[in-house]
């Protein structure tokens, strides 16, 4: 098992008589590019805030690259110095100095690392040319909204953290800017651990190897991305075939596996208890009957169906 | 201490390069340059409104240095103390509102860095143009007048830079706790309407930095005035602003 970079157990936020989070485990593994999923006010800002330090639990565990984040050795700081230093962030709403230039940004980030001036000159290339912004002179006020977010990752990457927590890069970009995060961030895979949140579900696919869900300040579901969406109990086909639906749909209809069978045309769609079963007599049954085989497969779960499946049926499934 | 360098280099550039360079400065060297002139002209032109008046006599004594010292500690009394409320009124909690600093305070920069930084840039401006202000003050007083002892002038000007240190100190710990700039600004004025009138109190104004409201226009009067208490009184009052921001800042949730 891999060793974690982020490990929650139990996390809980209350804000008065409102609960953001309401005891929240998470286990992010290192190396991972983690999505953490969830609708609007699920609890995602407030987990990120906490683990970054900005705020403080009221109860629970979290540990940051194996250090607790309440275990400050700094009066009032939550996050100790030795574990900032290998954290790179990006809030959600990120605020620059916009009589600065991108450079400078940079430089000046780095310098609050420490970062000594030969090799913050060089990693300040190398992120102006990772984020498109090379070539940029002006001052920072004139950016555009994508150009703003890559900085933003460019600034939490400047001291080539060993976890980068991005709290919705690309909710608020076009999709050419989406695009150039979603690329940002996936090139960083096998570099460092990633931790994203989002409520954009294809971001998630396209980038993410595991997924969190969060709804309504709990966790309701976690684990690699592929074991999500794994169908589990109710196994989905389709199969097309040019003539004789009619005939194949009785002789299924005969098997003890078949959950459900609707046909449209020449195309049905199956479910069934077992998932290896129909993948084996299928064919051999289209093959008995001689009829022609246009398609048949297997149906997976997409994340979406898997989302709303837990977010809108209350999340107990899993 | 950690990021305190790098972070107070952040705070002076940002100094120059907006409108901070402009608005305390621009007011300062205003005063310091019209003041001694206004100080030459005023009588004369008061004894023009007396002569178009009939009836109405009014005798002015020649004007001299003192009443160009007098314009300049009355305008950096007024004026500036107010323009210094209102503009540090922000001083901590403008960075948390426009979300930079989130971003810099999730690096290894310590929140007592910040506050100390914020407070020594603040600071810096403020003496350096309070310092040319008077310096020019001098020059034009002597220019106008033939006559300006710098001594009165370093004492009186001191008296009241000590005074608005102790401000900005308040100002530093007010924009910590209250999140809004304006709110901050209004406590400030608080603070300073309830300074003035415990200055009507002898005794408080003896041991206490209210004193420090009197003591410029004592020292340009020739006045008895011990400033001791009030300076003594001051900076402590200062340093404990500055430790009790630090301390409010580093428990704040942000």
């Amino acid at each position: 098992m891999r060793p974690l970079a982020v490990r929650v157990r139990g996390l809980t936020k209350e804000y008065g008589a409102h609960r953001a989070l309401d005891g929240i485990d998470l286990s992010v593994p290192e190396g991972a590019v983690y999505g953490f999923l969830g609708p609007n006010g699920a609890g995602k800002t407030t987990t990120l805030r906490i683990l970054s330090g900005l705020s403080r639990p009221s109860r629970g565990e979290a540990q940051v690259l194996g250090v607790s984040v309440a275990g400050g050795d700094d009066a009032g700081e939550r996050l100790p110095a030795a574990a900032l230093r290998e954290v790179g962030y990006l809030p959600d709403v990120p605020g620059f100095y916009p009589w600065m230039t991108a450079r400078e940004f940079l430089r000046f980030s780095g310098r609050l690392f420490g970062i000594a001036r030969q090799e913050l000159d060089s990693r300040v290339d190398a992120l102006l040319d990772l984020s498109g912004l090379s070539g940029v002179r002006g001052r920072i006020g004139g950016f555009s909204r994508g150009m703003r977010q890559r900085l933003g990752i460019a600034q939490a990457l400047v001291n080539a953290p060993r976890l980068l927590m991005l709290d919705e890069p690309t909710s608020a970009l076009d999709p050419m800017g989406r695009r150039d995060v979603l690329d940002m961030i996936g090139s960083l895979r096998g570099h460092t651990t990633v931790l994203f949140s989002t409520h954009i579900l294809t971001d998630v696919e396209r980038v993410c190897d595991t997924v969190g869900i969060l709804d309504s300040g709990r966790v309701v579901a976690e684990g690699p991305l592929s074991s999500l969406t794994m169908p589990r109990g109710v196994h989905r086909f389709v199969l097309e075939v040019s003539d004789g639906a009619d005939r194949i749909e009785s002789a299924l209809r005969e098997r003890s596996w078949l959950a459900g069978i609707s046909r449209q045309g020449n195309s049905l769609s199956l479910t069934a208890d077992d998932g290896t079963a129909p993948q084996r007599e299928v064919p051999a049954i289209v093959s008995e009957l001689g009829l022609p085989l246009v398609r048949f497969e297997t149906l997976e779960t997409s994340l979406e169906e898997v989302f709303l499946g837990l977010v809108e049926g209350g999340g107990g499934g899993r | 201490m950690r990021g305190f360098t790098a972070f107070l280099g952040k705070e002076l550039l940002e100094t120059v390069r907006t409108w901070r360079i402009w608005v305390l400065p621009g007011l300062v060297l205003l005063f310091a340059v019209t003041g001694p002139p206004l100080a030459r002209v005023t009588p004369a032109i008061i004894d023009a409104v007396g002569a178009s008046t009939p009836g109405l006599v009014i005798e002015m004594p020649d004007p001299t240095w003192k009443d160009a010292y007098a314009q300049w500690v009355k305008n950096l009394s007024q004026i500036v103390t107010f323009a210094i409320v209102i503009i540090y009124g922000g001083l901590v909690s403008g960075e948390i509102r426009s979300g930079t600093g989130v971003l810099v305070l999730t690096k290894p920069l310590s929140r007592t860095a910040f506050v100390l930084a914020k407070i020594t840039s603040a600071a810096t401006l403020l003496v350096t143009v309070t310092i040319l202000g008077a310096v020019l003050t001098l020059a034009l007083t002597y220019s106008t007048f033939g006559e300006a002892p710098a001594t009165v002038l370093a004492v009186v000007t001191g008296y009241w830079l000590a005074g608005a240190m102790v401000l900005l100190a308040v100002m530093t710990l007010l924009s910590t706790l209250i999140r809004s700039g304006a709110g901050a600004a209004g406590a400030g004025f608080g603070v300073l309407v309830a300074a003035a009138a415990l200055s009507a109190f002898p005794r408080v104004a003896a041991t206490t930095p209210v004193g420090l409201m009197l003591a410029p226009s004592a020292a340009l009067a020739g006045r008895p005035f011990d400033a001791a208490g009030p300076l003594l009184s001051g900076m402590l009052l200062a340093v404990g602003c500055v430790a009790a921001a630090a301390l409010a800042f580093a428990r704040k949730e942000i």
